[in-house]
């Protein structure tokens, strides 16, 4: 079985009389990819903050690849790779002196800049000022950044938010290499779609509490519905709409009556997505 | 602590800094402008005070009113004597009364008139006055019978100590150069919080220890190079190198921890440059102080950078040595140590 990771009991943090994370605990394994959900707010931030030592925990215990996140924050940040939701890079440096600088922060002697350049798609661009580089590029640097050191844990905030299709799918490419690599990835996003696609579970937290943590087929499956969404037409012409929800003893005679009843124009199934999951768990949408 | 760390935060650090066009212009050329200031300056003291005289009853000019270092130029009338004051011909003009010796003789009181500019300063005329009291008692054998306001000048007397204006003008220079990086660090440290990359460096083995150690590194570089570089240029080493040497370096020190606490208090770049301005206007007075005699008085003890320039002045124009100035460099300490414990508790604060 595999090793945790991340191990979390009881974590706390406060900001003065607001607690931004509130006794959370969860546990990660080696090489799992965990999406973190959550709205504004909702203590992902803090979270990730104590996990990869920029924080001191107020309460509870967090420990990274068997280490106390508290006493030993040095050794966890040499394990981890941490990629921000903002951009946080020396524009007046190149990519290239970018990952360079960080290499020799992490005390990596023989470093392949280039050959991480051009995994992230800037090879030819390497020695030109970050400062004219465009916001995708700027995000790719930033994962690169990221794996300078080969972390065993990575932490991506929102890696691929307001990116362009091609940038956010290379960026989703790197993150499956790296698990493939074998390493954990925790995924912070607000990005359903992305968090469904790449993680093998997902965790919702909200008002600084986890309050789901599952694979998203067995999410989907404890509160969500399949359903059955047709068009059809009346026989005065008109189209309407009909959905037949999937998965109840009812169901085979309604879809029977569905077709033999009415022309049937367009039908597609429906299954719930995290944000409807999200909503229904906590009253709320994720962006808010 | 963590060296390997540390080396490469400095190396980034001074790459940003020459990669910002204006503080590498500023730098260099900042440089360059006060080694030249310097050279072009009067290297030695011109000492003589040259004074107007209208004394329509003398048919010379005695000999002991020629004395050395005064100059007595003999106008032919008074509207001579008082154009030859406003054009600066002379410092002060003096017209004696035709009558003086009949009126001194029968008792009354003969009216000596004095000439200055407008732009004489009030210590200078108060000086001229003083010395014509002199000759002129010289020359009668008794008190003129004039009042003459006297006023004591502030500061070290100086006689027969003058030095050239150039080297007067080196601990001014040496100040400004390692001041001006005051700003330079907090800029250096403001870019890095504003643009979040300080937030990247502390997610790597890298520790807050470190970054002040390279931040401190940088800081004191930078201002010390500066200093010791013009110095050295300058002839400023050549007597009790090592006494000018650590006054610059704790200068360094005490910049650098003024740097931190702007950095600590300044929200973005615009509030760097306003207390950048208003830390460099404060440090600066005390070289006022050296180059203009009388200017500034004891409050100016208050800032610490007195203790350099007074250091500095004293070492490299006067000669003084360790028994002279022990007590500015223990002070400078002090102040250095404070400032840079206090930048550094402030701005670990804002790191955080």
């Amino acid at each position: 079985m595999a090793q945790d990771a991340i191990a979390v009991e009881e974590l706390v943090y406060t900001y003065g009389d607001l607690v931004a994370v509130d006794h959370i605990g969860f546990k990660v394994a080696e090489g799992e990819i965990l999406g973190f959900l959550g709205p504004n707010g909702a203590g992902k931030t803090t979270t990730v903050k104590m996990l990869t030592g920029q924080l001191k925990p107020k309460g509870g215990k967090a420990h990274v690849l068997g280490m106390d996140v508290a006493r030993d924050a040095g050794k966890v940040r040499g394990e981890i790779g941490v990629c921000f939701e903002q951009t946080n890079l020396y524009e007046q440096m190149s990519a290239l002196e970018n990952l360079e600088l960080f290499a020799r922060l992490f005390g990596i002697s023989s470093f392949d800049g280039q050959a991480l350049l051009k995994r992230v798609g800037l090879a030819g661009r390497e020695k030109d000022k970050v400062e004219g580089y465009s916001k995708g590029m700027k995000q790719r640097l930033m994962v690169a950044r990221s794996l300078v050191n080969r972390p065993r844990i990575l932490f991506l905030d929102e890696p691929t938010a307001g990116l362009d299709p091609a940038s956010a799918e290379a960026i989703r490419a790197v993150i499956l290499e790296e698990r493939q690599r074998g390493a954990t990835v925790f995924l912070t996003t607000h990005d359903m779609m992305e968090a469904d696609k790449l993680s093998d579970r997902v965790a919702f937290m909200d008002k600084g509490k986890i309050v789901a943590l599952d694979t998203p087929h067995n999410l989907k499956q404890q509160y969500g519905k399949r359903a059955l969404k047709a068009k059809v037409q009346t026989p005065s012409g008109e189209l309407q709409d009909r959905e037949v929800v999937l998965d109840q003893p009812e169901t085979p005679d309604l879809i029977q009556k569905l077709f033999a009843g009415e022309k049937v124009v367009t039908i597609h199934s429906e299954e719930a997505t995290l944000e409807d999951i999200f909503i229904k768990i906590t009253g709320r949408g994720l962006k808010e | 602590m963590n060296p390997r760390g540390i080396r490469a935060l400095v190396a980034k650090d001074f790459t940003l800094f020459f990669r910002n066009r204006f503080f590498a212009l500023v730098t260099s050329l900042a440089l360059v402008v006060y080694v030249i200031l310097y050279f072009v300056m009067p290297g030695s003291v011109d000492e003589t005070l040259e004074i107007g005289l209208y004394a329509p009853g003398w048919s010379a000019i005695p000999a002991d009113m020629q004395k050395e270092g005064l100059e007595i130029h003999v106008a032919e009338s008074l509207e001579d004597l008082e154009d030859g004051v406003t054009a600066h011909d002379y410092m002060a003009g003096i017209a004696i009364p035709g009558d003086l010796m009949e009126k001194l003789a029968s008792g009354q009181r003969p009216q000596v008139d004095l000439y200055f500019a407008s732009d004489t300063p009030e210590e200078a005329q108060a000086a001229v006055s003083s010395l014509i009291r002199e000759l002129i008692y010289a020359q009668t054998g008794q008190p003129l019978a004039v009042d003459f306001s006297t006023q004591v000048l502030p500061g070290p007397d100086m006689v027969g100590k003058q030095i050239p204006p150039r080297d007067r003008m080196r601990p001014l220079f040496a100040v400004l150069l390692i001041v001006f990086e005051t700003y330079g660090l907090a800029t250096l440290i403001t870019e890095e919080i504003e643009h979040r990359t300080i937030q990247a460096l502390l997610v790597t083995p890298v520790s807050v220890k470190d970054l002040f150690a390279a931040k401190g590194i940088t800081g004191i570089t930078l201002a010390f190079g500066q200093g010791a570089l013009f110095m050295a240029v300058v002839g400023g080493l050549n007597d009790q190198p090592v006494i000018i040497i650590l006054a610059l370096l704790l200068a360094a020190l005490l910049v650098t921890g003024i740097g931190f606490l702007i950095a600590s208090l300044a929200k973005d770049m615009m509030s760097v440059l306003a207390w950048g301005v208003l830390a460099l206007v404060i440090l600066v007075i005390p070289g006022m102080g050296v180059m203009f005699p009388g200017v500034i008085t004891g409050w100016a003890k208050a800032i610490p950078s007195y203790y350099v320039v007074d250091t500095v002045d004293r070492v490299a124009n006067y000669g003084s040595g360790w028994p002279d100035i022990w007590q500015n460099l223990l002070i400078l300490v002090a102040f250095s140590v404070a400032f840079l414990l206090v930048g550094m508790v402030a701005l670990r604060r804002r790191f955080q």
